[in-house]
C-alpha cells in the first residue's frame, strides 16, 4: 500500500518534470511566453486594485506611527527648505551661466529623455523585482532604465513580455552599476543586496566618503544616464584587509511611493 | 472532483496576487511574510498523508509563483511538489500521531 503511494507520487513528479522541460526548451520558451503574458493580462485589473489598496492602508498605519515624530521632523524640514532655498538660488545662478555659455560656444541643448509612463502592479515574493503595465507594444526594450518623477533611480527592464515587463530594482542581488558621489569625483559601483538595501562599493581607499553624501547615477557603466538619483551614505566601511573601501546606502527608492514610474526609452 | 480543482486553483490565484501586490506594502523588519510557502507546509502536515491535495496545492502554487517571478515555469513548481512529497513521505513513514489522521 505504502510502495504504490510513493510510486504514483513518483510517477507523478516525472511528469511534472517532463511537461517542464518541454515549455522551457520548445522554440526557446515560446509558450512560457505566452502563458505568462495571458497570466498578466488576466491579471492586472485585480493586482492594480490590491497595490493601490496596499499603498492607501499603509500610508494609514504609516501616518499613526509617524505622528509622534511629525513636530521634529516639522522642526527640521524648515531648516532643511532655509538651505535648498539658499542652494537653489546659486544654482539658478550657475544654471544661467552656463546656458549663456552653452549658447555662446553653440552646443545647444542636451537631449531630453524620451520617457514612457506605466504603472506598478505587483512585486516578486522572492527577489526584488517589480511587474508594470507596460510592455513591447509600447515600445518597452529590455535595459532600459525605469525612474520616478523626481529623478529617483529604480532600476532597469529586466524581461519584456508584450503588454508587460518586469523591472529588476537597484537592489536587486544582480544588480551593478558605476555610481559617483553628487558634486565630487569619488566614483564606484552601486550593488544590490536583496531586500531594498544597497551598497557602495569598489571605492578607492584614498578617497574620503562622508555621511549624508548623495549618490547618483554615473554614465561611465552605460547603463544609466548621468544625475539620476540613487540614495544618502549610511555608513562608510573601511577594512586594512580590503583593498576597496564600501559604503552603505540609504535608498530613496521606498516601495510604497511606487507608483507611477517612467521608462527612458531613448538617452 | 473537478468543481473542488477549480474552487482550490481560485483561492490560490487570489492569494498569490494578494502575496504580490498587497502584502509587499507591510514588510516586518524588512520581511514580507510569504504566505504560499506557510500555506504549502500547513496543507500537507494538516491533511491526511495519503490524499494527493496537498501535492496539488503546491503545484498550483509552484506555478504561480513561476508566472509572478522572473524564473522558468517548473523552477518552484519542482520545489514546492518535492517539498510537499517529503512532508508526505516522513508523515507516512515516520510519524504515528492521530492527530495528523482528522482532516
Amino acid at each position: 500500500m505504502r510502495l504504490n503511494f510513493l510510486k504514483n507520487k513518483f510517477l507523478l513528479l516525472i511528469i511534472v518534470i517532463l511537461v517542464i522541460f518541454f515549455l522551457n526548451s520548445y522554440r526557446e520558451g515560446f509558450y512560457q511566453k505566452k502563458i505568462k503574458n495571458f497570466f498578466y493580462s488576466f491579471s492586472l485589473p485585480i493586482q492594480e486594485n490590491f497595490w493601490r489598496a496596499g499603498i492607501k492602508i499603509s500610508d494609514f498605519f504609516k501616518t499613526i506611527s509617524d505622528i509622534s515624530n511629525l513636530k521634529k521632523e516639522n522642526e527640521e524640514l524648515k531648516l532643511k527648505k532655509q538651505e535648498l532655498l539658499s542652494r537653489v538660488s546659486e544654482l539658478e545662478n550657475l544654471k544661467n551661466e552656463n546656458e549663456s555659455l552653452r549658447s555662446a560656444l553653440g552646443l545647444g541643448l542636451e537631449k531630453e529623455f524620451n520617457l514612457v509612463i506605466a504603472r506598478v502592479i505587483s512585486k516578486d515574493i522572492s527577489e526584488d523585482v517589480i511587474e508594470i503595465n507596460k510592455g513591447a507594444k509600447d515600445g518597452i526594450s529590455k535595459d532600459s532604465p525605469v525612474i520616478t518623477g523626481q529623478k529617483i533611480l529604480i532600476g532597469k527592464i529586466s524581461e519584456v513580455y508584450d503588454n508587460f515587463s518586469k523591472v529588476m530594482l537597484i537592489s536587486n542581488k544582480n544588480s551593478s552599476f558605476s555610481a559617483k558621489i553628487s558634486g565630487s569625483e569619488v566614483s564606484g559601483a552601486v550593488k544590490g543586496k536583496g531586500n531594498f538595501n544597497i551598497f557602495f562599493d569598489l571605492v578607492s581607499k584614498e578617497e574620503e566618503i562622508i555621511l549624508e553624501e548623495t549618490i547618483v547615477s554615473s554614465v561611465l557603466g552605460g547603463v544609466f544616464p548621468e544625475g539620476l538619483l540613487v540614495g544618502k551614505i549610511k555608513e562608510v566601511k573601511k577594512s586594512d584587509i580590503e583593498t576597496f573601501q564600501q559604503a552603505e546606502i540609504s535608498p530613496f527608492l521606498n516601495i510604497n511611493d511606487l507608483d507611477q514610474l517612467f521608462i527612458i526609452v531613448d538617452f | 472532483m473537478i468543481k473542488n480543482l477549480f474552487i482550490l486553483i481560485i483561492i490560490l490565484y487570489i492569494l498569490f496576487i494578494f502575496q504580490t501586490s498587497f502584502l509587499v506594502h507591510f514588510p516586518i523588519k524588512g520581511w514580507v511574510l510569504n504566505f504560499v510557502l506557510i500555506v504549502t507546509i500547513l496543507f500537507n502536515i494538516l491533511e491526511v498523508p495519503e490524499k494527493n491535495n496537498g501535492i496539488l496545492a503546491a503545484a498550483i502554487l509552484g506555478f504561480f509563483w513561476d508566472i509572478f517571478s522572473e524564473n522558468f515555469i517548473g523552477y518552484h513548481v519542482l520545489i514546492l511538489v518535492f517539498s510537499a512529497l517529503l512532508i508526505k513521505t516522513i508523515l507516512v513513514r515516520y510519524v504515528r500521531i492521530k492527530i495528523f489522521e482528522r482532516v
